[in-house]
Parts: structure tokens; sequence; C-alpha cells
């Protein structure tokens, strides 16, 4: 951790022109950079300089900075999001790097998620195993009252720690095998606590799981390294949860 | 496809079959060892060799157990394999520098090298098979007889094995691996076969990690005693 | 400024007759129905997929009608409603406590400082019991009582505590829920969500909306689609300010392309500013992070008494300080509303006793609550929030006081929308925080949430088949000439800003843009400072236009072409926005003009010559647009001036 107001900071960086472009590093190096400054402020910077250069910037995915949007996807130093525990690259600040650091920056990798341009990938796989089963069946207009069927505190609770997903998808990015076991498993497991999504309990958990081997996500091995990174530090119970409700919904 | 062979073949199925057959392999060791360990009742073998006849005189019992035995190695290898396969499709370009974020993740040396940990104790087996059941590797087989009754002298095999240092310190590197690729797998086995409950997990990781000390510290015992002892006796 | 004839123009806000209590159930009863065998014929557009646009396109679709969804982000879970902190109000009452659907509609009404339509506001009243019914059954995890019941906590000093929520991510789980059931409706077919696609371009055929041209963000392709209605669900423009607590790509393009289409803008300048947000830190800051308002519960805001005081916090004594809050409003103290908070932080910062490097920002100290109450409670209540701040500013709130200072958060005004939500341009619908409708000058905490979902769930599925049921579906396809008129316009536009290839980057003019609005049109305006932004802004429009520049090509992925274009309509929003400021010399809710004051210095409202809606009428970028006016009629409440001494 750095404790000076100003560093400055070698960036080895991903570009890539396009989906079909094999892609390469480009090094950079950015002086007097504030260390306040949070990693994407400081990508700012560097793109603001390359324009001012009549450089192509680099593209990068973000939006609300502030951790809840799910959209920035960097793997920084090798790790998904970066050093900090439970921080989106969103809330990374700079004062977490050395001065005269080299630091790689590179897009989530994996079939599924391919590259559309520099550290752009598309993610929209996750979006297509939601459709698949991620939702409880109830039009508009048709619901009992709320407090019709309570809800223990303890249940609710729970199904909101897995709810808290971001859908960032740096569970596949950091897994060494590419596995979306964590993402699909989170909405599993939160429906599968919740009195609402009893009713398409199994036929939820087969139809994500179908999606999911479509989308060529790799196998889950427990390595747990998706919790590690996970922003809102989601447990691999979530992984456990989808499997024996995947069990449950096999045989019966 | 039926569905129930379909999700034999997801990705969860294949690892709810990789912990069980997991599971079954390890509980064969447990047995396996235990049966080892008889060596050191300082009997000169004879409990290790009445045990050993025992279970030859089993006959057909005793192929089906093998056959089964067979069956839950090659499905366990097989699907570490084809793991490792979908690995390499899931993610043709890897990243230039990884590292893992540490905390809970559960990577490292052990959960890492699982597939060359196990392709190397999947060798061993089988070398380990020609050398104890066939004496492919003995000049001649010996025999003793107790009360009357004549059987192989298993525990002079074992004996005369392991006074090679060769064979020891393979034999230990072996036994070493299998401690590490089980400290990966039993607790990967729980969690494939569905804990969940975040109180207990931690606790299977420690089980696992004791379980593996425990059967590699077992398995080594008798190779090292017999070779530093210079003999059974 | 010009002042139109409004008997030229013809428009009709359509509130029904009828007592105020009945006025939805019976519009309802009278709204003409689409039978369902002809819902399939028609085709939606939905731009947007916050709270107000899946829930719109959800509904839609599950009704039958075949829906597009457009949403710039990468997936519609991204939009920005999911940043929502504190939760949602409902008139629900679970609590004992007195609530009902009138007092929830009077202290909205009364939360908009009067500067909205009574009809409105009672029918979000009476849906908000609704949304958190339909919000429960989709399995979106509220807290709870230990008894298994839904827990509420009072938000932004209401008297009652109507406000559901989950932690403090309300906007969260409920636009997933929202999403979810989006995305069942893309499972069954009714429904296609097109992401990285954004509208830049509504298509008009006879003065009704009959499409939009939209940029596909991957391959740079503009596109062409045509539909029987389309709906605005694009947010806010907070934006215009450079700096706010909107989301980067949050922006004004889509609304600002219906506004130059014939859509008159509600209310444009009526923009609320956030009291607790982490200060700038510097001149790279990229956007600013509330803290939820609930801070203020136990936190005392201070600044040193004299200026220029550059002491650390722990080392000034307590007589040096000033508590402004509490000296100025003894009765409520830290928890006056968050206009007045906000204008009163300004002040004390433009007196010199700002504290922190940049001199903007103001304390709010935590000592005395952790001295009485204890760390524990004090971590229990605001755990999560004072990690947060930590992450960012990397100093420790529990031993030194936070510095918050005010910044952009959400805006009232939007499209012009009549009781049905369609705006002006028949055909052209605006839901949630894109149109003008439910919060007057200022909006009350928790309720942006509820009148995203109002709007989407509960008013646009019935009020559509009234506009449909006129409507001959598949009227008109894209190769309408005035699709490819449109495509045209567009392809020229895009063409030119990537040719201009001036000397200054987009970031230059933006921060400029936001620095005139900031300093002239922010958090207190009045007559020279809005003339001059005018002038400005309008200078500034014309050297953006040959000087900046635009990097890469049209016809790949290109963040900074997508940006440009925000900027160029930010840049004529920024001036409209000054212009509606000065054409309201009254100070109401968020809209401060120092000429309209009372003695003490507080807001006064002028009811007599303003309670109405301003409402803009497009006449081109650089010639006046007309203003018409909407009289507000309140039969149902009395206005009274807010007083929080």
């Amino acid at each position: 951790m750095s404790t000076q107001d100003n560093i400055s900071v070698n960036l080895k960086v991903w570009r890539q022109d396009g989906p079909n472009d094999k892609g390469r590093f480009e090094d950079y190096s950015l002086k007097d950079v504030n260390t306040h400054m949070s990693f994407l402020e400081m990508l700012d910077v560097l793109n603001e300089n390359l324009m001012k250069e009549k450089k192509t910037p680099i593209e990068f995915d973000h939006d609300c900075r502030e951790g809840i949007c799910g959209s920035c996807n960097l793997v920084i130093n090798g790790i998904a999001h970066g050093p900090e525990a439970r921080t989106a690259a969103c809330q990374l600040h700079m004062r977490h790097f050395k001065d005269g650091e080299t630091i790689t920056i590179e897009p989530w990798r994996a079939t599924a998620f391919p590259v559309i341009k520099d550290l752009v990938v598309d993610r929209n796989a996750f979006d297509r195993i939601m459709s698949a089963g991620g939702y409880v069946t109830v039009a508009t207009g048709n619901a009992p009252d709320a407090n019709a069927l309570p809800i223990s505190k303890v249940h609710a609770d729970s199904a909101m720690d897995y709810a808290i997903c971001i859908g960032c998808g740096a569970c596949v990015a950091s897994c060494p095998n590419s596995s979306a076991a964590l993402f699909t498993g989170a909405k599993i497991a939160q429906l599968s606590k919740l009195p609402q999504g009893e009713p398409e309990r199994k036929q939820r958990v087969k139809s994500m799981v179908e999606q999911m081997e479509k989308e060529g996500f790799g196998d889950c091995s427990n390595f747990g390294e998706c919790e590690a990174v996970c922003p809102v530090g989601i447990s691999i119970s979530a992984i456990a949860t989808m499997r024996t409700e995947y069990v449950k919904a096999m045989f019966s | 496809m039926s569905s129930f062979a379909y999700a034999l073949q997801t990705t969860i199925g294949r690892k709810i079959l990789t912990g069980l057959t997991g599971i079954f392999l390890t509980l064969f060791l447990i047995a396996h060892l235990s049966g080892n360990l008889s060596l050191l009742i300082p009997d000169g073998g004879e409990a290790f060799n009445r045990y050993a006849e025992f279970l030859h005189d089993l006959g057909p019992l005793l192929w089906i157990a093998e056959i089964i035995l067979v069956i839950l190695f090659l499905t366990h290898a097989y699907i570490g394999i084809s793991i490792y396969l979908n690995k390499k499709k899931a993610r043709p370009v890897n990243y230039s520098y990884y590292k893992s974020q540490g905390g809970p993740s559960k990577q490292n040396f052990a959960s890492r090298s699982m597939l060359i940990s196990g392709s190397i104790i999947l060798l061993f087996v089988i070398l380990h098979v020609m050398h104890f059941k066939y004496h492919l590797f003995s000049p001649e087989t010996y025999m003793t007889s107790y009360d009357g009754q004549e059987m192989v002298d298993l525990a002079k095999h074992v004996e005369v094995a392991f006074l090679n240092p060769w064979i020891v310190a393979a034999y230990s590197f072996v036994m070493i691996l299998i401690g590490v690729h089980l400290k990966h797998g039993v607790w990967s086995a729980f969690i494939s076969l569905g804990a969940k409950n975040p109180k207990i997990t931690p606790v299977l990781y420690t089980v696992g990690g004791v379980v593996a000390i425990l059967l590699a510290a077992g398995f080594l015992l008798l190779p090292l005693y017999i070779y530093i002892n210079g003999g059974l006796s | 400024m010009e002042v139109a004839d409004k008997s030229t123009f013809k428009w009709d806000s359509k509130i029904p007759t009828g007592p105020l209590t009945e006025k939805w159930k019976t519009h309802k009863n009278n709204v003409k129905l689409v039978n369902p065998s002809n819902k399939r014929k028609f085709n939606i557009i939905v731009v947007g997929t916050g709270l107000a646009g899946a829930a719109a396109a959800a509904s839609l679709g599950e009704l039958g009608y075949n829906v597009k969804a457009f949403c710039i982000q990468d997936s519609a879970r991204r939009a920005h409603s999911i940043a929502a902190q504190g939760g949602i109000n409902a008139a629900k009452n679970y609590q004992n406590d007195g609530d009902s659907i009138w007092r929830l509609f009077y202290d909205t009404i009364k939360g908009g400082d009067y500067r909205s339509r009574e009809a409105n506001v009672y029918r979000l009243a009476e849906v908000s019991n609704n949304i958190i019914d339909q919000c429960v059954a989709q399995g979106v995890p509220f807290a709870r009582e230990y008894g298994g019941t839904l827990d509420n906590r009072s938000f932004g000093g209401a008297q009652v505590s109507r406000t559901f929520y989950a932690r403090g991510q309300t906007g969260q789980q409920l636009l997933l829920g929202a999403y979810s059931a989006l995305m069942k409706t893309v499972h069954s077919g009714k429904v296609e969500v097109r992401t990285r696609e954004e509208m830049l371009d509504l298509v008009t055929v006879d003065g009704t909306a009959k499409g939009i041209i939209s940029r596909n963000l991957v391959t740079g392709k503009i596109e062409r689609h045509a539909a029987d209605a389309v709906l605005l669900c694009t947010g806010g423009y907070g934006n215009v300010f450079y700096l706010s607590t909107n989301a980067k790509n949050s922006n004004v393009t889509a609304a600002w392309r219906c506004y130059r289409k014939g859509a008159l803008f509600g209310n444009p300048s009526f923009t609320q500013i956030h009291p607790t947000c982490i200060p700038v830190s510097g001149e790279y800051q990229s956007k600013l992070t509330l803290m939820s308002e609930s801070l203020r519960n136990d936190g005392r805001v201070w600044v040193p008494k004299a200026k220029g005081d550059k002491r650390p916090p722990n080392q000034i004594p307590e007589e040096e300080r000033d508590y402004y809050l509490e000296r100025i409003y003894p009765s409520f103290g830290n928890l006056v509303p968050r206009d007045v908070a906000s204008r009163n932080a300004k002040n004390v910062c433009d007196e010199g006793r700002g504290v922190g490097e940049s001199g903007l920002a103001v304390y709010l100290d935590f000592a005395d609550a952790i001295q009485r109450d204890g760390l524990k409670a004090i971590q229990d209540r605001y755990g999560n929030l004072f990690e947060m701040y930590q992450k960012i500013t990397d100093e420790n709130p529990y031993e030194v006081p936070m510095r918050i200072y005010p910044a952009v958060h959400y805006t009232m005004g939007g499209l012009w929308v009549d009781y049905n939500l369609m705006t002006t341009v028949p055909g052209l619908f605006a839901l949630g925080e894109a149109n003008f409708s439910d919060h007057g000058a200022n909006r009350l905490g928790a309720s942006a949430l509820m009148q995203g979902l109002a709007d989407g769930y509960f008013v646009i599925p019935y009020t559509i088949g009234n506009y449909l049921v006129e409507v001959t579906p598949g009227e008109i396809d894209t190769d309408h000439e005035a699709f490819v008129e449109a495509e045209q316009k567009i392809t020229a536009e895009l063409e030119q800003l990537l040719n201009i290839k001036g000397s200054k980057t987009i970031l230059d003019f933006h921060r400029k843009l936001g620095k005139i609005m900031w300093d002239k049109v922010g958090m207190s305006r009045d007559e020279e400072g809005l003339k001059e932004a005018i002038a400005e802004i309008s200078a500034l429009r014309k050297e953006y236009w040959t000087d900046v520049f635009v990097p890469g090509q049209q016809a790949t992925y290109n963040k900074y072409l997508e940006y440009a274009m925000r900027v160029a309509d930010f840049l004529e929003l920024g001036e409209l926005m000054a212009r509606d400021a000065l054409e309201r010399p009254e100070s109401c809710g968020g809209h401060f003009r120092e000429e309209s004051k009372t003695p003490e210095g507080e807001a006064k409202r002028d009811d007599e010559n303003y309670t109405h809606v301003s409402a803009w009428e497009f006449t081109g970028v650089d010639s006046a647009p007309v203003h018409h006016r909407e009289d507000l009629v309140f039969e149902n409440v009395k206005l009274t001036q807010r007083s929080y001494k």
C-alpha cells in the first residue's frame, strides 16, 4: 500500500481490435497518479492522455462505479477485480499499488465471454442462463398480499446472501476451469430458500443447469476461487445447494 | 438420451460422480491401509499373509470387488481427464499472469495438481498391482505355510521390495502424492455431494486435510519402517 | 424571454373527472381495451431496462404485445436503478402507525413543494401497495421481522415507517425482480431484449411516434426499428452536471431526441441535490458516491467557526465549531430535508469555512453518537456505510469525522406526460425518472423506486391500450421515408463528430459544462448567473462542434463516440435547464432562487404566479424554446409554506 500522494505506474494492457483480432499487450506508463484515484479513474486519465496524442483509447466496461452494477470486468495483476478482497475494480483505489509498479490488465477470459474489444467482453451468456429459469412465474397483478406468506428472517436473510450477486462474472474469470457454477448456483440457492420459488423449484434447476452447460462454461472443481474474488462475497455453499437441488430434481 | 443419463454428463453430474467414486476409493484406501498395518504385528507376517489368503479365497466375490474397484478408478480418472479437457475448451486463451486472491480460496498446490497427482497415482496403481499381485518384478514367488496350510508369503515380498531404496523412494513419493490428492479430494467430495452449511464446510476442509495426512503417513510407515529397520522384525 | 401564445398549442393532461380517490379506479374502468387476439399484432418498443422499463416490458409482454426492449448496458440488469440504496415506500400500514394511501399521497405532494399533479401523486400512492405484493411474489428478499412479516423503517423524515428495504441494496433487489420477470418473457418469446443498443432518434410520421433509430454499440451499425408505440424509460439526466451520483453512462440522449421531435420537456431545472455524498478529491474525479441519508440520524454536521481554519478536526475545540444546522434549525437540526441541508452546506463553504483540501466539504461527526450509544451500536447501524467511506477515502470515520458535500442525485424534471404517461407526441410514452410527473420540485426519499415500478407494472399496461385501440398495427414499416431520413441524419451526425478532430477531449467539455451548471444552475440560482449560464453554454456548444476530438471510427465498439453524442445533447439540455430556472423566479423544493427567500434566507414559493408546470417546446438548437404552462389545480390539499425552524 502506498503512502505517497502521487505514484508512477507502468501498465501492461490487453488490446484487441475486435472479436477476430488475435490481441496483444501494450505498455503504457503513467506519472503523477494520485493515490486517491480509483483504478478506473486512472484508466480515464490514461485515455485522456492517449486522446490528446490522437491515439485510440482503451475500451473497458464501467457504469455505476460504486460496485453494484457489475459492469467492470478487469483482471488486474492476475486477479479478477484486483488485489483487494470484496472489492469490484471500480472501488479499487490506486493507494493499493506501489510507486513504479507494473500492473497487468486483462479482460475476463472464457469461451463463454468472447472479447468484443480490448477489455470489453460479451456476458450475454449470463442473461440466457437467467432467462432459462432464474425467476418466479408471477404475472403482474397476480400477487397475493405481501404479508400473506410469512418467511422466517433466517430464510429471508439467507436468500438475500445469494440474491446480492451483481452478475459481474468474476467467478468465471477467476475460476481455473471457467465455471459459472457460483453465478448459476446463487440464483438457484436464493429461490430455494423462499416459498415463492417452490412451485418451479425442480424445473428451474434443470433448465438453468442445462443452459449453463450449453454456454460452454467449464466444470466446477471446488477451488473456491470464485468466492474469494466475488465483490459481494457469495459463498460457494450456493454451488453445493445447486447440486443438491439438481439431484433432488433428477430423482423425483 | 434419457434425462438421467444426461444429468450424469452435466458438470454437476460429473462432479457428483467424481465425489462418490472418490469417497469409495478413499474407503478402499482405509481398508487397504488397515490390512497393511497388520504387517507391523511381530508375528513374522502371519496375520498379514492369512489376511491376503482370506481375500484370495473369496474367489468370485473378490473378482466382483476388483471389477467394481476398477470401474471406480476408471470412472474417477475418466471424469478427471474430461474436466481437464473441458477446461482447455472453456478458456482457450490463458491469462498471461494469474494469481489466487487467497482468503476463502482453496486454490493451492494440491487443488491445482489434481490431474497430475491423479495420473501418477493411476500409473502407480497399475505397477503396484503388477508388483504385488502378479509378482511381475520378483524373480520367484515366496511361499510359506501355517498349520500345514501353504500360501504365498506376501509379507516376504513386501519386505524384499522395501529393502530396495529405489522402491522405497518411489513409494514414498507416490504416498505423499496420494496425501496431496486427498487434501483437496476429500473436501471437494463433500462439497460436490452437497455439504453447504458455511459453519460446517471449514470443518470438512480440516477433516479432509487430516484424512489426507493420516492416510499418507499410514502408507509411508511400512516402507520406511522396513527400510530403516533392515527388515520386518 | 419569449412566452408562447398558449392557445396555439393543443394539449390536455387528461386527468379523469370525479373525486380524487376515485379517479384511477374510474379511469381503469373507462380505458379502452385491446382484444387479446389483437395484442399480438402490436409492436412496442421500450427504451431502457431500469425499474420502469423492465417492469413495463415484462408486463406488456405478459399481456401479449410484441416487445423490443433496448438497453445500452451489456445486460438489462445493469440499469442504474440498481444503485438505489435506501428503500421503497408503500402505504401498507403494516406497522399500524396510522399510515394510509392518503398520507403517502399528502407527504409526497407536500415534499414536492406543491409542484406536481394531485391525480398522479394519488395514483402513485394507491398502487404503491401492489408493488410490494408483486415484488415479494417475485422472490425479492425484503428485510423481515423474526415473525416472518415484512420489516419497515422510517425514511427521509416521514412520521410513519413505510419504507420497505433489502439491506442497503433495495434498488438492486427490485431491479433484479423486474429483470427476472423480463427474462421470463424473453424465454416465452414475447420480449426481445437488445443489449448494447442505444436509441439515437425517435421516428415520427405525421407527428406520431412510429419507431426509433438505434446504434448497435458493438458493431456501430445504425438500425431502424418500427413500432406502434415507443416507451421511454431512460432515467434522469443528472450527468449534465458532469459529477453526479448517476452512473457514468446515464444520459439524456433518448429523451432529448424526443424533445427535438416535438415532445415537451417538463420542469427541466428541477434537480435534487443530495446532501451526504463523499466530496470530490481531485480533478480526476469521475463520479460521486452517495452515503445514505440515514447517517444524519446520528451524525452532527459542523464546520469551524473561523474562515480558513485548516487544523485537523480533532484539534478544533468544541467552542470553535459551528454546528450550523442545529444552530439555524433548532427543531429539526441535522434532519432538515435534503434541499435545506445541501444549501446550507454550500453557504458555509462559500463563506470560506469548508473543510478538507478543497474547502468543499463539511464534517459529519459521529463522536458524540459513539460516546452516547457506544461503538458497537454505531457499527451495527452504519457499519457497511463506514466501510464504504473508508474504502474510498482511506480515512476511518470512527476516529475522524466524515467529510461530506452535496451532489446531484436525481432529476425531477423530464418529458411532459399526461395522466396516461403519454408525451405530447402521440404514441410516445415516458415512464419513471424520464418523465416529469410525480415528484414536483423535490423528491422524497424512497419514492423513486416506487414511481418507476408503479409506472411500469401498474399504469402503462392499462393506459397504453387506450392509445393502441386507435392505431392500425404495423402501419409503418422501416422502409418508410421517415426512417430513411432519420437514419441518414444520425449517420451524418456521427460522421460529423468523428471528423471534427479538434484539440480538446469530450471530457474537457463535459467538465466545463458541469462547472457552469454546478456554479450557476446548481443549488442556488439567480437571474444574473442563469443568464450568464445560457450564454456560456451556448458558446461552449459552438466550441464543441468545432474543437472536440472524438477518437476511433463509427463502425466499431467506440465508447467515446457514444459519449460524444451524449455530451452534445447535454450541451443543449444545460441551456434549457438554465432557461427554465430563469423563467421561474420563485423558490420551490430543489429550485432555489436567491431572489425569492424569506427574511431568514429560506425558500419562498410564489403560489399565486407559479403554481404550474413549465413545459418547453423545441424550436431549434440555437433558437429559444417556447414556454408553455400547465396550471396545477389543488382541490384536496392546502398549500402551505415549509418550515423546519
